[in-house]
């Protein structure tokens, strides 16, 4: 699953380095997005989570040194708090000693992966002002999936199957909490920026879900899910920037289209995502497939919201905006041969 | 292995208490002693001496930049001095009573430094001495496969050290200035 995020990764790289508008310095997000894949790449093949945490150090210090008016400490708070439980997590399911200890580690290690990415209850701080490379946006919609399913395959081979229970149960519930969070944060932040983040976070919470499930249907809902964040909902919030900060609503079919991409609707990407997430938790336990659909329904008002936000892309932009639209259709109309490239 | 733990105990503790570069850079030296003879039985000998470099340079880098003082517990330093005597203990607990095994000393190092790292960074508001505690987190992941019970090799201890000794030459005055241009009208 890692590799196939990390090419989606650098094809959102390559997308938002070439559609995006003329006046952004393009050496500046190329450098710096060559970087940040380098750091990914590093993660996806590192042999043991020691050493992914090392490099997310790496990762964190660097951002942080980015032009930004949050100060640097500041910005060097939530990656190292993900680093120091992640740390912790690991180093007590190392310990010989009681079961608790390898429960505690579980959950060390699911709070260092939220706090990494920079999800409820570990959120980012956030300035809608700041640049999209400065910000947490790339933490979570840039570097957090392949971190995420790094470290999630990682930490499989260091719980203990007494803990795998509480793991998985820390996923979901963490992934219920954003899923919900986010959702209604999206819907009610008088921020349109701010809204995009909380949508961010709001795919996240079904990508935990799935993650959460073990089961294979809740795995490749969650590599759906990522995959519509990283080649979906990421260049469509870069080049919804511009009309941010014009502040000019629009309601052309587009922004419908838009819209519908953002909430998962068919036949985009995130629509066989929740159908599989729906079946797995059906699977596993029906009334958790209740409640998702009852929060899948909170998409609708902040997707419809975000679609107006896009604004009337014209020029690259709008080839941008049509190519990410034919690869969420085509993901979500054939997901097999993804799944399949995945071993799921 | 006890008395190095504890080095590294007051290593860690003269991180956190101290704002000048004289304070802070003896807190590195004593935490990177100790991590150093404590990776070493842990099956760890390379990696021992490339986090008593890594270290040392840290130390070496921090002792130039920052206030030209020791620093040690300013006015206000006392729920500094609190967390810790209190993380020791608590990691003294986990260590020697709730887990079991050989290492002892190695568990309660990583666990203390980790933790007191991690605070160190969260209440901090100076870049000098958020990037000492960087270089001393990085020192301590470095040793943490040593808690592993197969022989971990010595890369972490390699990547550690070289983070630890890399993370100093970050100028500390870079967290007020602008270094690289990113932000511009479109935003991205």
């Amino acid at each position: 699953m890692e590799p196939e995020l990390l090419l989606a990764a650098a094809a959102a790289l390559g997308l938002a380095v070439v559609f995006t508008p003329l006046r952004v310095p393009r050496a500046s997000l190329l450098t710096w997005g060559l970087l940040g894949l380098a750091g990914m790449a590093a993660i996806v093949i590192a042999p043991s989570l020691d050493l992914v945490i090392l490099i997310l150090l790496v990762l964190a210090v660097l951002q942080a040194r980015l032009t930004s008016n949050r100060e640097f400490v500041t910005r060097l708070r939530a990656p190292v708090l993900a680093i120091a439980l992640l740390a912790l997590g690991l180093a007590f399911e190392r310990m010989q000693g009681p079961v608790v200890l390898d429960r505690f580690g579980a959950v060390g290690i699911v709070a260092g992966l939220v706090a990494a990415i920079g999800l409820l209850p570990y959120v980012h701080e956030f300035d809608p002002d700041e640049s999209v490379v400065a910000s947490p946006i790339p933490w979570m919609a840039f570097i957090g999936p392949p971190l995420a399913a790094t470290v999630l395959s990682q930490a499989n081979q260091v719980i203990p199957s007494d803990a795998g229970d509480a793991f998985g149960a820390m996923l979901i519930g963490l992934g219920l909490l954003n899923m919900i969070g986010g959702s209604l944060g999206s819907w009610r932040t008088q921020n349109d920026a701010s809204a995009w983040r909380y949508s961010f976070m709001a795919d996240w919470g079904l990508a935990m879900c799935g993650f959460g499930l073990a089961i294979a249907d809740g795995r490749s809902a969650a590599l759906l899910m990522l995959f519509s964040i990283v080649l979906g909902r990421l260049p469509l919030y870069l080049w919804s920037r511009q009309a941010l900060r014009e502040k000019v609503p629009t309601d052309r079919p587009l922004n419908l289209v838009v819209a519908a991409v953002l909430a998962g609707s068919a036949p985009f990407a995130g629509f066989p995502a929740r159908v599989l997430l729906l079946r797995g938790a059906t699977q596993l336990y029906w009334p958790l497939a209740l409640v998702l659909a009852a929060g899948m329904l909170l998409w609708l008002p902040s997707s419809l919201r975000l679609g107006r936000s896009m604004g009337v892309p014209r020029g690259r932009q709008a080839v941008g905006v049509a190519i990410v639209l034919a690869l969420n259709v085509l993901l979500g109309v054939y997901p097999q041969p993804l799944l399949t490239l995945a071993g799921l | 292995m006890v008395e190095a733990a504890f080095v590294a105990w007051v290593g860690a503790a003269l991180v956190v208490l101290a704002d000048g570069r004289r304070g802070l850079a003896l807190g590195l030296v004593l935490l990177t002693a100790g991590l150093a003879v404590l990776a070493w039985p842990a099956g760890m000998a390379f990696g021992a001496i490339a986090i008593a470099a890594g270290g040392l340079v840290a130390a070496g880098q921090c002792l130039r930049s920052g206030p030209a003082s020791w620093g040690i517990m300013p006015a206000g330093s006392t729920p500094r001095l609190i967390i810790c005597i209190a993380s020791g203990l608590l990691a003294l607990w986990v260590a020697a009573s709730v887990t079991s095994g050989t290492g002892a000393p190695l568990r309660f190092a990583v666990l203390l430094v980790v933790g007191l790292m991690g605070a160190r960074i969260l209440i901090s508001h100076e870049p000098g001495a958020v990037l000492a505690a960087i270089a001393s987190l990085a020192l301590a992941l470095g040793v943490a496969p040593g808690l592993a019970a197969t022989s971990p090799g010595p890369v972490a201890a390699i990547v550690g050290a070289l983070i630890a000794a890399g993370v100093m030459f970050v100028p500390a005055g870079l967290a007020r200035l602008a270094s690289i241009p990113l932000a511009d009208k479109d935003g991205a």
